[in-house]
């Protein structure tokens, strides 16, 4: 019931903002939707969860939302929430690149997958007031053999004052063949985050919220049909990290036999360096760490030329427990 | 608004977005049958109706066709036969659809038509907007608005009554992922026959009992004939489709809107009017942009500022009376409209105008076109367009002094020109296939990428083929891409990919656009306009050619000098992994589920090449990134037709391994696999010669299609799981029966 739950903070129309920034397929969407079922079906809340879709491939970044209100609240805007009182970033980098501090509210509580100090996640935040935790979420993911949503989540039910016990109830019925490490990266998650709170000292002033995009084209200067011109605006000039998996395969020159094939399986093959006929190494710009090349490149005599580079690129592109 | 009624009738909480919600709504109205095609942002809906057809939780027929023109036919089929039955799409499904839209109305058929709305334009954008819906206007079909989850349930609900009462078809119009993705929390009647109550006899009961006015073909004791060929008399037609209109306005929706009150304790008017009437302004905006301004006129009632609200909840027929008496007191009224029309005033105002002129009311009308492609509209838009309506027009921005302008623009920086990064392609540096004679790996290293640094998913099959088949190509090069995921992740305004000239069309027609600019090269270089030789190149992914197959095999059938490469990764990907008709007999999609009733997808996939061998196209193959060298080969021969001035297409097989379900280092796996279990052949058919170019059981790697199943990810995996082997064993022996065919063929001098 609601009034034995109050919501930590209320905006101007009686809203908890919380918003989640996160790649595609880290599981932000399913975690926002399950936080939104628990506040509702828990504590009689209502509110909404919003998510900024485009065409979501892996990489692609999210934003998502959940805004809780008590019962009897009109429930009227549509789309993520632009006054976040609070922030759950899955990866720090996301960080400098999405301005995540545009809309954050006073005194905001932040949760950042980072195994940096809060006083540095401050700083690169730019966080005018407010909580910083951090918490090495994707650590704790791996160990627990959960998913990066779980860690991120319970440090979040914990801020919100949601009763871990029945959060975890509603955890392991959702997701019930991997309750168990589920809940391992729930109760791992708060015990080993670390937090600060900072005032509004003057260092950073508060952003107001502002869409991210590039306004350097617009109506008066854009090409006919909206077409590119593809010798200026070209992704080549572009660091294409956020849409690969953060791995690069191994490469040793000695043991490479030039047979190319790890060029033909390539998921975008300017990634090798390929040089006057000869395989020379990784563009880590381009590289999508698939290992599609790894998995190709032969084994013979002189060994093999590209490896995974650790056990968790080769546990994740592979399925195999390393 | 709420009421109570001593008929209500039980409902539960519930908690969804708008296209669950939706699909609820289909649910509970016990519809007799769905066609279906998917498209974003309405894609779900069916898909949650496919999870309940497996899950044996319905008995409507469902069929999935092979376009939305596709699917509306099959609807139509449906009603004709006098069945209750549903549609949903969104943007270009739409307009796929609108030759049917009108025949569905003037036949007195009927329907509901599911709306997300998106935008419809070029460039490509997926996200909301009303353009689509705007095209509605003039088809004969009722338009109810639902500006929330909530009503998105409801009005499923009220149109289906309204529609089969006064006989025509009805679209329930929600905002493309500002509500269909807004998960929300509302309330569902709780019994489906407390819906089925509501909603009376289904029409075929009421057709066989003489209740209805409506016709069927299978009332064979009373033979129709139904949509005759007609003259003069068709005059009379509009006459009835009116009185119908004027009907469901004065009588029919106001009496359903109570009942439904009465039932579920939610009152919906014909418009909505929030905020105080005798206001002198106001702003006219349609679901979830006034949903939006309500907040805003809530707070700046609470500084004591009185501003107006109207929201249209039905724009078919259209309650003029209602809406005038709504703008009440207004001397400037601001219609923020999702669409817009370039050179005329836009649709809502000059509908606005029109009925407020009958009215002698001669209130300023401010229009402004907002968030069109899926800009949000929220508080401070609404706020930032009521202020903008008190000043107006005495503001200092010389475009928002005009009547007609645009929300949420801007003009760029003219100056603004970034450096040259990529040097055009130059064609001396890819004329290494006509150097080698046998394709050679390392040489082709030196072949300029044509696309890179795209945002596929890592290990995605896509540009893995696009790259490995371009090796084999020589010279200039246009590409054109069907919408899919290749189109999506390799250019997003401002930034492409590409490095070559490259178009996006449609979904359905690279094929024929290619056609077009190929009879253009050929002029321009008869007329000595041109000296380039290019090969243009179609790219597209399996679903393409299910949509676009009439147009492949036109194409093929006039021997029109391209290439065409498709990229066969079983499913339509782009939009959430739904069937393609190439996808394999049994294979998990999201519109195909497995359940007690449903093993995964019906039928066996589909075969484009053997398709296709019926045109005599000069040539036509398929290839595997597990085979490069065979693969660059096709390359090079079909940029040989081509230049030879013939039609060349290609299956390659692609990995998906985000919808697969895949790790991305095993997609080279699974591709071997797949060919060896002679489910992707690699074949030719040269100027109608079958040659098999490898062969797995000659070379003693031949495995059983479980096995390759067993390699492909959580999509097919199963497959390989005891309880689907009598479904395996009648995949393998029809998969043995097409590879025998094939080697029958390859044998053979004739064939
Ligand atoms: C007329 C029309 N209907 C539907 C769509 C939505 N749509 C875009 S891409 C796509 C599926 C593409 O599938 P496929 O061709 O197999 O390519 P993939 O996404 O797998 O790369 C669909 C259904 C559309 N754009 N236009
Ligand atoms: S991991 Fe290998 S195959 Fe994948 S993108 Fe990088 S270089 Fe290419
Ligand atoms: S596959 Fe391995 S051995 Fe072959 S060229 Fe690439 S790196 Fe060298
Ligand atoms: S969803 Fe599949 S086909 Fe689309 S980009 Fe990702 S891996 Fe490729």
């Amino acid at each position: 019931m609601s009034q034995d739950y109050r919501l930590p903070y209320k905006d101007d129309l009686g809203f908890c903002n919380i918003i989640f920034s996160a790649i595609g397929g880290e599981g932000a969407n399913m975690a926002a939707k399950l936080l939104f079922k628990l506040g509702v079906e828990m504590f009689d809340l209502d509110g909404g969860y919003d998510a900024k879709y485009g065409s979501e491939k892996k990489g692609t970044p999210t934003d998502v939302s959940v805004r809780f209100c008590d019962y009897g609240t009109p429930v009227r805007s549509a789309g993520p929430t632009t006054q976040p009182h609070f922030l759950v970033a899955f990866r720090e980098f996301l960080i400098r690149p999405l301005s995540l501090n545009r809309g954050l509210q006073a005194n905001a509580t932040v949760i950042v997958n980072s195994t940096k100090s809060p006083e540095e996640v401050r700083d690169i935040l730019q966080l005018n007031s407010g909580t910083v935790i951090c918490l090495d979420a994707t650590d704790i993911a791996a160990k627990t053999h959960s998913r990066l949503n779980m860690p991120m989540m319970a440090m979040l039910c914990y801020e919100l004052k949601f009763d871990p016990e029945k959060v975890k109830e509603k955890v392991a019925k959702q997701w019930p063949k991997v309750a168990q490490a589920n809940l391992a990266a729930f109760d791992a998650a708060v015990a080993q985050s670390k937090r600060a709170t900072f005032k509004d000292d003057g260092k950073y002033p508060l952003v107001s919220f502002t869409e991210h995009r590039d306004e350097r084209i617009g109506y008066l200067n854009m090409p006919e049909g909206g077409a590119i011109d593809a010798t200026r605006f070209s992704t080549i000039g572009k660091n294409n990290r956020l849409s690969g998996t953060g791995f690069f395969p191994k490469f040793e020159q000695a043991s490479c036999i030039t047979c190319g094939m790890c060029m033909t399986v390539c998921s975008d093959p300017g990634s090798l360096k390929w040089v006057d006929g000869k395989m020379t190494g990784i563009d880590e710009n381009y590289c999508k760490g698939c290992m599609r090349c790894v998995a190709i490149c032969p084994s013979h005599k002189k060994g093999k030329a590209l490896q995974f580079p650790c056990p968790e690129a080769e546990a994740l592109t592979t399925g195999k427990k390393v | 608004m709420t009421t109570t009624s001593d008929k209500i009738k039980s409902q539960v909480r519930w908690l969804g977005n708008g296209n669950e919600a939706v699909a609820q709504a289909v649910l509970h109205c016990c519809y007799d049958g769905e066609g279906y095609y998917p498209i974003t942002p309405s894609s779900e809906v069916g898909e949650e109706v496919a999870k309940a057809i497996a899950a044996g939780k319905t008995d409507m027929k469902y069929v999935i066709g092979t376009s939305e023109l596709a699917a509306i036919g099959i609807c139509t089929g449906m009603a004709l036969a006098g069945g209750r039955v549903v549609d949903v799409t969104s943007a270009q499904g739409l307009l796929l659809k609108y030759e049917e839209l009108s025949t569905v109305s003037g036949l007195g058929l009927p329907m509901v038509l599911n709306l997300s709305t998106r935008e419809i334009n070029a460039p490509l954008n997926i996200k909301n907007g009303h353009s689509d819906l705007m095209t509605m206007l003039g088809t004969g079909w009722l338009i109810f608005m639902a500006p929330t989850v909530q009503a998105a349930y409801d009005m499923n609900i009220i149109a289906l009554k309204v529609a089969e009462e006064v006989l025509l078809p009805a679209v329930v119009a929600y905002d493309g992922f500002h509500t269909s993705h807004a998960n929300r929390r509302i309330q569902v009647f709780e019994n489906t026959q407390d819906v089925q109550e509501f909603l009376g006899e289904k029409p075929i009961d009421r057709i066989l009992s003489g209740k209805s006015k409506q016709c069927s073909v299978v009332d064979t004791k009373n033979p129709k004939t139904m949509g005759p060929y007609m003259n003069d008399d068709l005059m009379n037609t509009k006459v009835v489709m009116e009185q119908k209109m004027e009907h469901a306005l004065n009588v029919v929706i106001p009496r359903v809107l109570k009942e439904f009150a009465e039932i579920s304790g939610r009152e919906y008017g014909l418009v909505q009017q929030y905020g105080d009437k005798n206001a002198a302004t106001c702003m006219v905006a349609l679901n979830t942009a006034g949903e939006a301004a309500k907040d805003a006129v809530d707070l700046l009632d609470r500084k004591d500022e009185k501003v107006n609200l109207v929201i249209p909840m039905l724009l078919r027929p259209w309650p003029e009376n209602q809406i005038s008496d709504a703008v009440g007191a207004a001397k400037k009224i601001l219609v923020a409209e999702r669409a817009t029309q370039y050179g005329a005033n836009n649709f809502m105002a000059n509908e606005l105008g029109a009925a407020l002129q009958k009215k002698g009311n001669n209130a300023k009308i401010i229009q402004r076109t907002y968030g069109m492609g899926g800009l949000n509209f929220r508080l401070d838009d609404a706020l930032y367009l009521y202020d903008l309506i008190k000043k107006w027009p005495n503001v200092e921005d010389e475009n928002e002094k005009r009547e007609k302008w645009y929300y949420g623009v801007w003009a760029g920086d003219p100056s603004y020109n970034p450096p040259v990064v990529v040097e055009p392609i130059k064609t001396e540096d890819c004329s290494i296939n006509a150097k080698l004679e046998r394709p050679n790996l390392k040489e082709l290293s030196k072949m300029p990428n044509r696309i890179e640094k795209h945002a596929a998913c890592p290990g995605c099959g896509i540009f893995a083929n696009i790259n490995l088949f371009l090796r084999g190509i020589d010279g200039q090069v246009i590409l054109l891409f069907n919408t899919g995921c290749g189109m999506v992740t390799a250019t997003g305004f401002p930034y492409t990919s590409f490095k070559v000239p490259y178009a996006h069309n449609l979904f359905h027609n690279a094929s024929s656009t290619a056609t077009g600019i190929v009879e253009m090269i050929d002029k321009f270089k008869k007329d000595n306009k041109v000296s380039d030789d290019i090969t243009v190149i179609c790219v597209s992914g399996d679903g393409g050619d299910d949509i676009g197959m009439d147009q492949v095999i036109a194409a093929a059938l006039r021997n029109d000098p391209f290439i065409f490469m498709e990229y066969d990764n079983k499913g339509y990907m782009n939009t959430g992994a739904q069937m393609c008709y190439s996808g394999f007999k049994g294979q998990k999609n999201s519109n195909a589920h497995v359940g007690p009733n449903q093993q995964g997808k019906l039928t066996h996939h589909k075969d484009i090449i053997e398709i296709l061998r019926g045109t005599y196209a000069p040539y036509l193959f398929q290839a595997a990134e597990s085979q490069p060298i065979d693969m660059i080969r096709k390359a090079r021969r079909a940029q040989q037709i081509v230049r030879e001035g013939g039609f060349a297409f290609g299956k390659v097989f692609s990995t998906c391994p985000l919808n697969w379900g895949l790790e991305e280092a095993r997609c080279p796996q699974a591709v071997a696999k797949v060919v060896d279990a002679c489910l992707h052949p690699l074949y030719e058919i040269d100027h109608g010669k079958t040659t098999l170019n490898y062969n797995p059981e000659e070379k003693g790697k031949k495995i059983a299609v479980t096995e390759a199943f067993a390699s492909m990810g959580a999509g097919f995996a199963h497959l390989a799981k005891p309880n689907f082997a009598t479904l395996m064993e009648e995949t393998q022996k029809h998969v043995d029966y097409r590879w025998e065919r094939l080697k029958a063929m390859s044998g053979s001098t004739v064939l």
